[in-house]
C-alpha cells in the first residue's frame, strides 16, 4: 500500500507540470478560501464552551441532525428515484407533462414551504378544520393529529422540495444507460430496476443525495420554524446567544466533517466499482407501454411528490395572493424580479463554467489527488448560509487588502460592499450543485471515449470540444437550471452580503414571512416559483432534444 | 416563431440593461463622504422606512439601507475602514453590545441624546443608545384565566400553571434577555430553578414566534404565554381577521408591578466607527429620539418611547401605564451567555 503510494508519487512528480491541472488547483484553492477562513476561525478559543455543550445539548443536536439527514435523504430517494424510473422507463398518458413538472418543487424555498405547511396542517388550518366539522370534534384534546412542527414534519417538508436534486440527475442516468444492459436483465429474467438501472445510476443518485444532505445540514429556516434542534440551530445559539463565533465555527466544522465523512465513504465504495462499456450500441431502451393499472401506478408515483412539494404549497400561496391587491403588489416587485433574475443568471453561468472546467480537468487530466481537491472545493454547501457568508466576508476582506497593497491604494475595495461579494458567495456555495451535475454527467461517459479521441490524434481541447462537451450538454443544462433556481431562492447570504437597497425576491419575501405576514409574502414567493418555472420548462424542452 | 424570437430579443435586451446597471452599481462601490446616510439595520426595512421618509423630509438627507437579521456586525468588521456604513440600528440590546464588544461603534457627544434618553437605556461611554422600549409581557386567556390570577413572572413556575403555558424557544434573543433579567433580579440559582419548573409547566414543546403563542391561546392549547407587547397591537390592528381574533382572546399582564417592574428590552442604534458622515449620523440618532419619531415608534409598531418627555400614542396608553424594570439595560447583554447556558440546561 505504502509502496504503491510512493511509486505513484514518484511517477507523478516526474510528469511535466500540466497547466490545466495547475489552473484547477488554483481555482479550487480560491473556492476553498471562505471554508478555510471558517476553519481558521474555528481554531479560536471557545472559552470552555464545549464542556457545557457536551453536557447539555450536543447529543440532541447531533442525533437530530443525523436523523434528519437520513430521513430526508431516504424520503427524497424514494420520491426522486421512483419518479425518475417511471418517467424514463414507461410510456404513459401525461408522461411528458410529469417529466418537467416533477422538477417544480425545486423552485419553492424551504422557508416558505414550512410556513405553508404549518398553515395547511395546523389546528386552525383547512385540513384539521374539515376533520373537526365532519367528525364533530370540539378541541385539540378530542383527537390526535400529527404535529407538523416536529422532526417528522421537517423530514417530509424538506424531502418534498429537495427530491428534485435526485430526480434530475437520476433521470438522466437512467436515460443514458445503454439498452444492451437492460436487455441482458431481460434475457436473464432479472429485475431491470434492481439489477441494472439502480446500480448503474448509483453515482448519480449519490451525487444528488450529497446535495440533499448538505442542504439539510445547512438549513436554518425550516428547523427554526419547526423547532427541531439541529446542529445549525446550535451554531446560532452559540454565536448569537453566547457571543462566541469561534465556538460557532467549531460546531459548523462538525457538520462539515459529517459531510466529508459521507463523501469519503462514497468515494471509497465507488473506487472498487468501475466499468467501461465497449458496447457499440448506446441507444436507450424504448419506454414500455402501460396497461390501465400500471398507468395508475405511474400517476401515483408522480403525483405524490408533486403534491407535497408543489401543489399544496402553491395552493396555500395562491390562496393568500388572491386575497391581496395583486396588481399593485406586482408593480412594486417588478424591479426586484429583474434584480433576482439577472444575478441568478450571471452567477449560474459563472458557476457552471467553473464547475465544468474543474470536473473535466479532474476527470481527464489529473490524478486522484486533484479529483479529491475538486470535490473538497464544493463543500461550501455544507455550511449554514449565514456562517459561510461570514467566511466569505473575511476572505473577501483579505483579497481586498491584497489588491489594495498591490495597486498602491488605487483599488480601495473591489469585493467588499459590491455585488462581487454576492457573486463570490454564490460561487462558493453552489459550486457543489454545478459540480454534482457535471460529475454525474462525466461519470456516465465511457472512459475510453477520451482515450479514443486522443489516440486518433486530437488534442485535449479538440477532444473536449468535439467529443466530450456535446455529450455533456444535458448535464450542463440540468446543473444550470438547478443552480439558477437555487440562487433565486437563496436567502441568508443574499440578505447579509447584498449592497445597499438591493432586494431580491427572496429577501423581499423574507421580510414579510419573518413576521408571518403571509399575505404580503405570498406574491413575491409565488414569483420565485414562477420565475423558476421558466428555466424548468425551457430546459426540459432542450433536454428532450438532446435525448 | 417570430414572436418567440421577438420575445427572446427583448428579454435579452432587458437583461443586458439590468446587467449594465448592476455593473455600474458595482463600480460605484462604497460611498465616500456624501450627502447620503448609509444604514445597517437589524430592523426590517418596512418598519424603518416611515422614519427614513420623515428624516429625509425634515433634513433633505437621503438614506440607503441594508437589512439583515444576523451577521451585520461581522460584515462591518470585515469591511473595516472601507465600510460605507454610518449608522447601525438593532432591535435588541444583545446585538448593540456585540457591536460595542467588537469595537465597531464611535463614541458620540450629544447633549440632546443624553437629555432624551434615560441613563439606564444608553451606554456609559456613549457608544450606543436605546431608541424605543419593547416590553416583554404575559398574555392570558380572557376566558380561562381570572383577572389578577397571575401577577409576577415568577408565578409561571407555580404548579397551578402545569400544562397551561406556551412560549417560543428559549434560545430566541427575547427569551434570552428575559432569562438574563431573572438572573439579575433573583440570582443565578433561583433563576435556574425557576426556569426548570417553568419548562415543566409548558403545554407544548417551545415553538413558533410570539404571535403563534397568542394563536395557541385562542385555540385553547394553553392559557398563558410570554409575548412582546407590540405583537398585541399588530394583531389587534391586523388586516387579517384571524389575527384580530387572536388578540381578542387575550388580556395583557404587565408583570412584577409590585416589585422590580416589567422586563423591557430596547431597539437601539449607534454611529459606525469608520463612518465618513459622523455628524449626519448623530443628527439621525437625535432625530429618532425627538418627539415626532418617538411617537412614530408607537404608531407604527406599538413600541414605547424612551424619551420621558414624549407621551405614548393614545392606543398604547389605553393598554395601561406600567412600572418598568430599570436594570441598566447593558446587564441583559452581559448576562446573556449565562442565560443561554441555563436555557440549554433546562431544555427551554
Amino acid at each position: 500500500m505504502v509502496a504503491a503510494f510512493l511509486s505513484q508519487w514518484r511517477f507523478a512528480s516526474r510528469q511535466p507540470i500540466d497547466k490545466w491541472s495547475v489552473a484547477t488547483v488554483l481555482l479550487c484553492g480560491f473556492l476553498l478560501g471562505p471554508v478555510a477562513a471558517l476553519l481558521l476561525a474555528a481554531l479560536g478559543d471557545s472559552g470552555g464552551l464545549w464542556a457545557h455543550l457536551v453536557d447539555t445539548v450536543l447529543r440532541t443536536y447531533v442525533t437530530n441532525t443525523l436523523i434528519l439527514m437520513f430521513g430526508v435523504g431516504g424520503v427524497a430517494i424514494m420520491f426522486g428515484v421512483s419518479a425518475a424510473w417511471v418517467i424514463s422507463r414507461y410510456d404513459f398518458v401525461g408522461r411528458n407533462m410529469f417529466e418537467w413538472m416533477l422538477l417544480l418543487p425545486a423552485a419553492i424555498p424551504a422557508y416558505i414551504i414550512a410556513y405553508c405547511y404549518t398553515d395547511f396542517f395546523e389546528y386552525a388550518g383547512p385540513l384539521q378544520t374539515v376533520l373537526r366539522t365532519s367528525f364533530g370534534w370540539q378541541s385539540p384534546r378530542d383527537y390526535w393529529f400529527p404535529e407538523i412542527r416536529s422532526l417528522g414534519g421537517a423530514m417530509l417538508v424538506m424531502a418534498s422540495v429537495l427530491y428534485p436534486y435526485i430526480y434530475m440527475v437520476t433521470r438522466i442516468a437512467f436515460r443514458l444507460t445503454p439498452a444492451s444492459l437492460f436487455e441482458i436483465a431481460l434475457v436473464h429474467n432479472k429485475s431491470q430496476f434492481w439489477h441494472v438501472g439502480l446500480p448503474l445510476a448509483r453515482p448519480a443518485i449519490v451525487a444528488g443525495l450529497a446535495l440533499v444532505m448538505m442542504e439539510v445540514v445547512s438549513d436554518f429556516g425550516t428547523v427554526e420554524y419547526f423547532a427541531v434542534q439541529t446542529i445549525t440551530l446550535g451554531i446560532f445559539n452559540v454565536w448569537l446567544g453566547m457571543n462566541n463565533l469561534a465556538a460557532a465555527a467549531q460546531i459548523s466544522s462538525v457538520g462539515f466533517v459529517f459531510i466529508l465523512g459521507l463523501l469519503g465513504l462514497e468515494l471509497y465504495a465507488r473506487s472498487r466499482q468501475q466499468y467501461v462499456s465497449t458496447s457499440r450500441s448506446q441507444t436507450p431502451l424504448p419506454p414500455l407501454p402501460t396497461s390501465r393499472a400500471s398507468t395508475c401506478a405511474c400517476w401515483i408515483v408522480c403525483i405524490v411528490p408533486l403534491s407535497f412539494g408543489f401543489f399544496i404549497p402553491l395552493g396555500v400561496l395562491l390562496g393568500f395572493v388572491l386575497r391581496s391587491d395583486v396588481a399593485a403588489n406586482l408593480r412594486a416587485i417588478q424591479p426586484i424580479i429583474a434584480n433576482s433574475v439577472t444575478v441568478a443568471v450571471v452567477a449560474a453561468l459563472l458557476i457552471m463554467v467553473i464547475a465544468g472546467f474543474i470536473v473535466l480537468t479532474a476527470a481527464f487530466r489529473a490524478g486522484p489527488k486533484i479529483r479529491k481537491l475538486a470535490l473538497m472545493a464544493s463543500t461550501g454547501y455544507a455550511f449554514p448560509g449565514t456562517i459561510l457568508a461570514i467566511g466569505v466576508l473575511v476572505y473577501a476582506s483579505q483579497i481586498d487588502a491584497v489588491l489594495r497593497a498591490v495597486s498602491g491604494g488605487l483599488v480601495s475595495s473591489f469585493l467588499i460592499a459590491s455585488l462581487g461579494l454576492l457573486l463570490l458567495a454564490y460561487l462558493v456555495r453552489f459550486q457543489a450543485v454545478g459540480h454534482g451535475a457535471m460529475l454525474s454527467g462525466v461519470r456516465r461517459l465511457p472512459d475510453n471515449l477520451m482515450n479514443a479521441s486522443r489516440v486518433l490524434g486530437h488534442g485535449y481541447v479538440d477532444s473536449l470540444r468535439k467529443v466530450v462537451l456535446p455529450l455533456l450538454k444535458s448535464s450542463f443544462l440540468a446543473g444550470l437550471m438547478l443552480v439558477f433556481v437555487d440562487i433565486m431562492k437563496e436567502l441568508p447570504m443574499t440578505l447579509l452580503l447584498r449592497p445597499f437597497d438591493f432586494e431580491t425576491l427572496a429577501t423581499y419575501t423574507y421580510q414579510f414571512a419573518k413576521d408571518e405576514m403571509l399575505e404580503q409574502a405570498a406574491l413575491p414567493a409565488l414569483m420565485i416559483v414562477l420565475t423558476g418555472l421558466v428555466p424548468v420548462i425551457l430546459m426540459s424542452s432542450m433536454l428532450r432534444r438532446y435525448r | 416563431m417570430k414572436l418567440l424570437r421577438y420575445i427572446r430579443v427583448s428579454v435579452m435586451h432587458r437583461w443586458l440593461c439590468t446587467a449594465f446597471a448592476l455593473l455600474a452599481l458595482w463600480s460605484a462601490g462604497p460611498a465616500a463622504a456624501s450627502d447620503t446616510l448609509n444604514i445597517y439595520s437589524h430592523r426590517q426595512q418596512i418598519l424603518i422606512q416611515p422614519f427614513l421618509d420623515a428624516f429625509t423630509k425634515e433634513t433633505g438627507i437621503d438614506t440607503n439601507v441594508v437589512y439583515a437579521a444576523k451577521g451585520l456586525a461581522q460584515r462591518l468588521q470585515a469591511e473595516g475602514a472601507a465600510s460605507p456604513a454610518d449608522v447601525i440600528l438593532t432591535v435588541d440590546i444583545a446585538r448593540l453590545a456585540e457591536y460595542a464588544a467588537l469595537d465597531l461603534l464611535a463614541p458620540v457627544q450629544s447633549d440632546l441624546l443624553t437629555k432624551n434618553i434615560p441613563a439606564h437605556l444608553r451606554a456609559n461611554d456613549n457608544r450606543w443608545f436605546g431608541l424605543s422600549e419593547r416590553a416583554r409581557i404575559l398574555i392570558a386567556s380572557r376566558d380561562r384565566v381570572a383577572n389578577g390570577a397571575i401577577l409576577r413572572l415568577e408565578d409561571l413556575a407555580k404548579p397551578d400553571w402545569k400544562g397551561r403555558i406556551c412560549t417560543r424557544p428559549g434560545s430566541h434573543v427575547y427569551n434570552r434577555a428575559l432569562m438574563a433579567s431573572l438572573i439579575a433580579a433573583n440570582g443565578a440559582e433561583a433563576a435556574e430553578s425557576w426556569a426548570r419548573a417553568f419548562v415543566g409547566n409548558l403545554a407544548r414543546k417551545p415553538q413558533g414566534n410570539d404571535r403563534a403563542q397568542a394563536k395557541a391561546i385562542f385555540q385553547g392549547i394553553c392559557d398563558v404565554a410570554i409575548m412582546n407587547s407590540y405583537y398585541y397591537g399588530n394583531m389587534k390592528f391586523s388586516d387579517d381577521a384571524e389575527q384580530r381574533a387572536w388578540a381578542d382572546a387575550v388580556r395583557l399582564v404587565f408583570t412584577n408591578q409590585q416589585d422590580r417592574g416589567n422586563h423591557v428590552n430596547i431597539s437601539g442604534g449607534g454611529v459606525a466607527k469608520h463612518s465618513k458622515n459622523k455628524e449626519m449620523a448623530v443628527r439621525f440618532l437625535e432625530f429618532l429620539t425627538g418627539e415626532a419619531a418617538q411617537q412614530l415608534y408607537g404608531k407604527i409598531n406599538f413600541e414605547y418611547p424612551v424619551n420621558p418627555a414624549v407621551a405614548p400614542p393614545a392606543e398604547l396608553a389605553s393598554w395601561g401605564s406600567f412600572k418598568r424594570d430599570t436594570l441598566p439595560i447593558e446587564r441583559l447583554a452581559e448576562l446573556a451567555p449565562q442565560a443561554q447556558m441555563m436555557i440549554d440546561r433546562v431544555g427551554w
